[in-house]
């Protein structure tokens, strides 16, 4: 499981927790989301994710 | 990025903020292989400002979290920094900056990026160590160490910035009053609706608010002891937080004689009357095809688009098309998404119920969406930010129905 990070807001996108609220259910692969999905924070579009090391 | 870059072109980035950080990995990423510094006279590299209200004074995001771009990424694209520097000058004619010390760089373009500063109040008292302002992490870090349980706090100012630290420093346990001289909340920059519900939820958490009161000093010997509004109430208080607004920090600009109004005058390309130097992010006053004028942003997405466009435009790439402006804040747990700026012309609707605290507030004048207000519903705001850019006609009735798909009309 990996990690993604919004550019314009720095939240994670944490493949293991998904994004329930957004109906992206836990273990959800960053490629496997639909491509209309958008940062659960800021409201950034898919686009805007890079791979996040900690 | 592996091969050290060539010396020219050189472009010099002034101020290491959100849009001098986006501009410099853009660049890159667009693969200009000339040579690039990014200068800034904070200590840090570029960090994500929006935390330093929310998360990061709560206390549930670090520091070293807060990076644009790990600490690595500088060197191995071949950026160089120049960080805890402040330029001084600029020389338009001899391409050159001239820094604090005395020193100066020479540049091929030269992009401004200096933002915005936190605007004071010219009433007495403003100047005690307890009446703090917030714009960066220093001054983060000055507020955090003073907001504790049971402190007394007074905002002033019910815009953004105020709101957040008011719910901060709820969260945190401090008795929180915000003043605002408007009418209502956030008077520029959301629409009646948001406003009233942003306060009702801040209400329910212990927040008082006094609308449509000025401030007339700030009392107290050295440090704070109490806020007297213009009615004649005194407010005790252990600390002010000033939340009136940010100006456009351009006097480097003017002072090189570029055209200035309320921010550097730049075109759609980003460029200042000066054809080798532009000016992107929260200093920038650039027009905005929908609005057809110029418009000062400050906001993270909007120094992100102008960032792009002119790393387009130095690496002679097509630009992609403009983006509606947009925006985000969150207070407790309330997300707020809005896309499009206030109109006072378009007709609103209300689009789910505010009692169930998500909801959406979509403004359309003349058939066309312009702009969208969502609390907690990031369907209605990515529908609202497709029918914003497409200008796909719409009846309000349509929208405020909550039982047709949003996807469907905004497709
Ligand atoms: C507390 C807070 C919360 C915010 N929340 C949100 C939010 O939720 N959503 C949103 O979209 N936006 C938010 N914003 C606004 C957003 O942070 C700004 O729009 C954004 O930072 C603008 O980027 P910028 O690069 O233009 O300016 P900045 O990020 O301010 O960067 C400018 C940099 O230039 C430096 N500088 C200035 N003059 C010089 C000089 N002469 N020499 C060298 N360096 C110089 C400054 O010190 C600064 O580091 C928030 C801002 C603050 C302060
Ligand atoms: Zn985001």
């Amino acid at each position: 499981m990996r990690k993604w990070q919004c550019t314009t807001c720095g939240d994670i996108y944490d493949e293991a927790i998904g994004d329930p609220d957004s109906g992206i259910a836990p273990g959800t692969r960053f490629e496997d989301i639909p491509d209309d999905w958008m940062c659960p924070t800021c409201g950034s579009t898919k686009d805007s994710f890079e791979p996040y090391t900690e | 990025m592996s091969e050290t870059p060539i010396a020219k072109p050189h472009v010099l980035v002034i101020g290491a903020g959100h849009a001098g950080g986006a501009l410099v990995g853009q660049l890159r990423q667009f693969g200009f292989a000339g040579r690039i510094t990014l200068v800034g006279d904070e200590p840090h590299t570029p960090y994500h400002r929006p935390p330093l209200s929310k998360a990061w004074l709560k206390g549930e995001t670090t520091t070293e979290k807060l990076a644009l771009k790990p600490g690595s990424f500088y060197e191995e694209q071949h950026i160089g920094l120049r960080l805890g520097e402040r330029v001084q000058a600029i020389e338009p004619d001899a391409h050159r900056v001239r820094f604090d010390d005395g020193t100066t760089l020479d540049y091929d373009w030269l992009v401004l990026a200096t933002g915005a500063r936190a605007r004071q109040l010219p009433i007495p008292g403003v100047g005690h160590s307890n009446v703090l302002s917030l714009r960066n992490l220093a001054d983060a870090e000055r507020l955090r160490n003073a907001l504790k349980v049971d402190r007394k706090v007074v905002i002033i100012g019910g815009g953004y910035i105020g709101l957040e630290c008011a719910a901060t420093a709820r969260a945190l346990g401090a008795e929180v009053t915000v003043v605002e001289h408007a009418p209502r909340l956030l008077a520029r920059v959301a629409s009646a609706s948001i406003a009233t519900f942003l306060q009702s939820e801040h209400e329910a958490q212990g927040v008082q608010f006094r609308l449509n009161t000025g401030i007339d000093a700030i009392e107290g010997e050295h440090a704070a002891t109490a806020v007297r509004l213009s009615d004649g109430t005194r407010l005790p208080c252990d600390l002010v937080i000033l939340g009136v607004g940010a100006e456009p920090a351009a006097e480097l600009a003017l002072a090189a004689g570029l055209a200035c109004d309320d921010g550097v005058t730049v075109d759609a390309d980003c460029r200042s009357s000066h054809p080798d130097i532009f000016a992107i992010g929260d200093m920038a006053k650039r027009p905005i095809p929908i609005y057809g004028r110029p418009i000062r942003l400050e906001s993270v997405p909007g120094a992100g688009e102008q960032a792009r466009r002119v790393a387009a435009v130095l690496c002679g790439r097509e630009p992609s098309a403009p983006e509606v402006p947009w925006f985000w804040s969150d207070q407790y747990d309330l997300k707020l998404q809005i896309v499009g700026l206030i109109d006072t012309d378009a007709t609103s609707v209300v689009r789910g119920d505010p009692a169930s605290r998500s909801f959406a507030v979509f403004h359309v004048k003349d058939t066309r969406v312009v702009c969208v207000e969502a609390i907690n519903s990031p369907p209605a705001f990515m529908a609202g930010k497709k029918l914003a850019a497409s200008g796909k006609p719409v009846t309000p009735s349509e929208l405020a129905d909550s039982s047709a798909d949003l996807k469907t009309i905004a497709a």
